[in-house]
């Protein structure tokens, strides 16, 4: 039998109507502002060079006595976690009651292009945690890191244990040497020094078009056919554009830092094989000895959960909990699940310890 | 899709299909795009459609990228359906979906390095505002390549000599890298064709799942739909393979080779024409953030003990300035004799520990720390008149004002510089203490007893 069973006139007025969606679509496309986005409430506690350290304001006080801090990855703005009133992590945790910290690394420029790694997680990530816990007069916080921010919690809670209560890794690649991960398998071609050397730092949009070509029918064309099909939907067209700027609004990468987490991470696979330093201080994963809940998303197409997974014997607590996302790298923020799902965990889990 | 019409009356509704579909997007667009002749590809309509309105209004940048994968599409459907009418006498129902949707890749005044090559295509289309990939290089650069290709290509491999020897030696290795960069594209853009090949592959394989009733493919989104499934399938295949990690780093290695080139040449000019180059912010930027990393977070080993023994005498002084707070107020002075003399009240205690000792003079107490502290003896110097009335107005203030942080480092500073017996403006007290060379101390005393 043919697989395909087709009506011409169907067809036709399939591509008609596609035609007319797209025509009326685009006069509404035209006519709106720009998204907005970050809808919580917050105040700015600490700032340093570009970052500025913000405490969510939820509506009731919070009844968690230890904060959390969220770790965002320097390769994408940390909005997404609070992207609108009805896709928002912080909110939904806000409402759980934990009280909500975040880092917003800012935008480096050139002048930030000799940031190393040492002095995000040796010194912004530390000065930050420190203000959090003098803050709450504790001495030690919860942090939560996301995809590259997820590792950068690993190192710090390996060299820092006694400032982490808890930890929270999300979407965090740990073994960058499997199989299936795309983006380690193409960086290990590169020439890091002659990349750094040459573009001082990474710029935004080199980045985007990597991450783009990583399936690129699907996020370059099949994706935008798809939109005609929401084009006449204002509110639906607005996710999308919210989502579309939280993509493409990325910042520069600071060289070094870039240089640093390349070699070490990607190339060298020293996160979970041995021999990695930040600055002087070595990384040893078996000294994260404080209970870790380990969150990947199943689809993930950037962090694929085989990296996330080795997290579970590669750290020295037995206090180990993992939670498969049924979803992408994105979705693990913004889905509907999400919002039911993952807050919830977290908040829960916290509460069991 | 089979029928019973013969292939005129399908080529005669096929037309009246199309013709449907032009009348339609006029209307659609409120006649701005008027309906072209009847074969015009359909994409057509959306190119107008772009010019007429591609710089206007907003969200401009997301509407090139809808209008970049909408033509995609729609030249897609128009192939496959012209495919089916056109060629086949039995109607819609054409043996060789592939080929037809082979077809559909190849637009119309497309590059034709394109061709059979959704990929290379797909690639091509991504750039832009947000978008810049590793197989272009930034168009201001341009005139750097014209110019290496003028000096550079034609003397390639032709030794360098005379007084333009750097020059060209410099555009030959300009030369030699965009030759290297062109090559690897090449090869990356051959693993692109790969990809597609193999896309139409897997998408015949996957058609094949679908040839039991109930789970034929009955839409064009759907066939399409199968198509992106089986081209990011045949994608992965090659983007995951050895060859094209190495292909990849070649690509990226030689581009940055071609742009160190031109950033090369770049500098040369700017040093010409005076201006800041990009070495040079690069040297103010590297300064900078060691001074920025050095105050933050490390300090140098002398520094660093100086601080903490500062700081240490810091604590001790504002411990000390804390426990006076406490203590009582001295009793007021006696009144006179007539006066009835209320009941003597509890005597303020002498301070029983030493850091409330320390507290009657602060100053004192650091000169007496200090001078506990095993250091080499210097030779006494006579201590000056100006000096001294200097030190006593700065002390009188500190007696009555609280003790501040910047209080503390100030009396510390004084009682420093009236041991040593040197005179200090207030502005060199307020400034950091820095460590002089013997020779330059030497210089100075001299200079100071000419004065």
């Amino acid at each position: 039998m043919d697989p395909i069973r087709i009506d011409p006139r169907r067809a036709i007025d399939e591509a008609t109507k596609f035609n007319e969606k797209l025509a009326a679509g685009l006069k509404t496309l035209r006519t709106l502002d720009d998204v907005d986005f970050g809808v919580t409430d917050r105040e700015e506690i600490y700032r340093e060079d570009k970052l500025v350290l913000y405490r969510f304001k939820g509506a009731d006080k919070p009844t968690s006595k230890v904060p959390l801090l969220i770790v965002y990855a320097l390769v994408n703005r940390p909005y997404m976690v609070d992207l609108q009133d009805d896709r928002s992590l912080v909110k939904h945790l806000l409402a759980l009651g934990e009280d909500v910290y975040i880092i917003d690394w800012g935008y480096p420029d050139q002048s930030d292009r000799y940031l190393t790694l040492d002095d995000y997680i040796n010194g912004y990530i530390k000065r930050c945690v420190d203000v959090v816990a003098k803050r709450h007069k504790v001495e030690k916080i919860n942090l939560l890191g996301i995809c590259q921010g997820g590792s950068f919690s690993l190192c710090f809670a390996s060299i820092y244990p006694q400032k982490v209560e808890h930890l929270i890794a999300m979407v965090t690649p740990v073994d960058f040497h499997t199989k299936d991960n795309m983006l380690s398998h193409w960086t290990r071609g590169i020439d890091v020094d002659l990349f750094i050397d040459t573009l001082g730092n990474v710029p935004a949009d080199l980045m985007n078009w990597c991450y783009l070509t990583l399936k690129p029918v699907r996020l370059f064309q099949q994706k935008y056919v798809g939109l005609v099909d929401i084009l006449d939907d204002k509110t639906e067209l607005e996710n999308f554009l919210r989502m579309e700027k939280w993509i493409f609004d990325s910042p520069d990468q600071a060289g070094e830092a870039f240089r640093q987490f390349i070699k070490d991470f990607y190339q060298g696979n020293k996160l979970i094989e041995g021999g990695l330093k930040i600055g002087d201080k070595e990384v040893d994963l078996k000294k994260i000895t404080m209970p870790v809940l380990n969150i990947f998303a199943e689809q993930d197409h950037l962090v694929p959960p085989s990296a996330s997974r080795p997290l579970k014997k590669a750290i020295g607590t037995d206090d180990y909990t993992e939670l498969a996302f049924k979803g992408g790298h994105i979705g693990i923020y913004v889905s509907g699940r999400a919002q039911r799902e993952v807050p919830s965990a977290i908040h829960d889990w916290l509460g069991k310890r | 899709m089979n029928g019973t019409k013969s292939p005129q009356d399908w080529m005669n509704d096929w037309q009246a299909l199309q013709q449907q579909y032009w009348t339609a997007w006029s209307d659609a667009t409120r006649g701005v795009v008027q309906p072209p002749t009847m074969n015009t590809p359909w994409q057509d309509g959306l190119e107008q459609w772009s010019k007429l309105f591609g710089n206007s209004g907003k969200q401009t940048e997301t509407a090139d990228r809808l209008i970049s994968s909408a033509k995609n599409y729609v030249a897609l459907m128009q192939s496959l359906l012209g495919a089916a009418a056109g060629k086949m006498p039995q109607g819609f129902a054409v043996p060789n979906w592939t080929d037809a949707l082979r077809t559909g890749f190849n637009m119309p005044g497309m590059d034709a390095t394109f061709r059979n090559n959704p990929f290379g295509k797909i690639f091509g289309d991504m750039r832009g505002p947000g978008l810049q990939g590793f197989g272009q290089l930034p168009p201001n650069f341009a005139p750097f390549l014209d110019q290496m290709k003028k000096e550079g290509l034609s003397w390639l491999h032709a030794p360098a000599f005379g007084f333009a020897r750097e020059r060209q030696e410099h555009y030959q290795k300009m030369a030699a890298s965009f030759v290297e960069f062109q090559d690897a594209l090449g090869r990356y853009n051959g693993l692109m064709l790969k990809s597609s090949q193999r896309s139409f592959e897997i998408f015949e394989g996957k058609l094949g799942e679908h040839d039991e009733p109930g789970r034929q493919i009955d839409s064009m989104r759907a066939l399409y739909d199968v198509w992106v499934d089986a081209a990011e399938e045949a994608y992965a295949e090659i983007a995951l393979s050895d060859e094209f990690r190495k292909v990849y780093g070649d690509v990226v290695n030689s581009q940055m080779r071609v742009r160190q080139a031109i950033q090369q040449e770049v500098e040369r000019m700017s040093t010409d024409f005076g201006m800041p180059t990009r070495s040079e912010l690069n040297s103010v930027h590297k300064r900078l953030h060691d001074l920025r990393r050095e105050i933050r977070n490390g300090r140098s080993a002398e520094s660093s003990k100086e601080i903490d023994e500062l700081r240490e005498e810091v604590r001790e002084l504002k411990r000390a300035m804390a426990m006076r707070e406490k203590a009582p107020a001295p009793p007021p002075p006696k009144p006179a004799a007539t006066i009835p003399t209320p009941a003597p009240a509890k005597r303020a205690r002498p301070p029983r520990t030493a850091a409330a000792a320390r507290v009657v003079n602060p100053v004192e107490h650091i000169k007496a720390t200090r001078s506990q502290k095993k250091r080499p003896s210097r030779k006494p110097v006579p201590k000056r008149a100006t000096a001294e009335r200097s030190h006593k107005r700065s002390a009188s203030v500190h007696e009555h004002a609280p003790l501040s942080f910047a209080d503390a480092i100030n009396a510390m500073r004084l009682a420093a510089a009236r041991k040593s017996g040197k005179r200090t403006s207030a502005a060199a007290r307020m400034s950091i203490a820095v460590k002089s060379s013997k020779a330059v101390t030497r210089k100075r005393r001299r200079g100071a007893r000419s004065r």
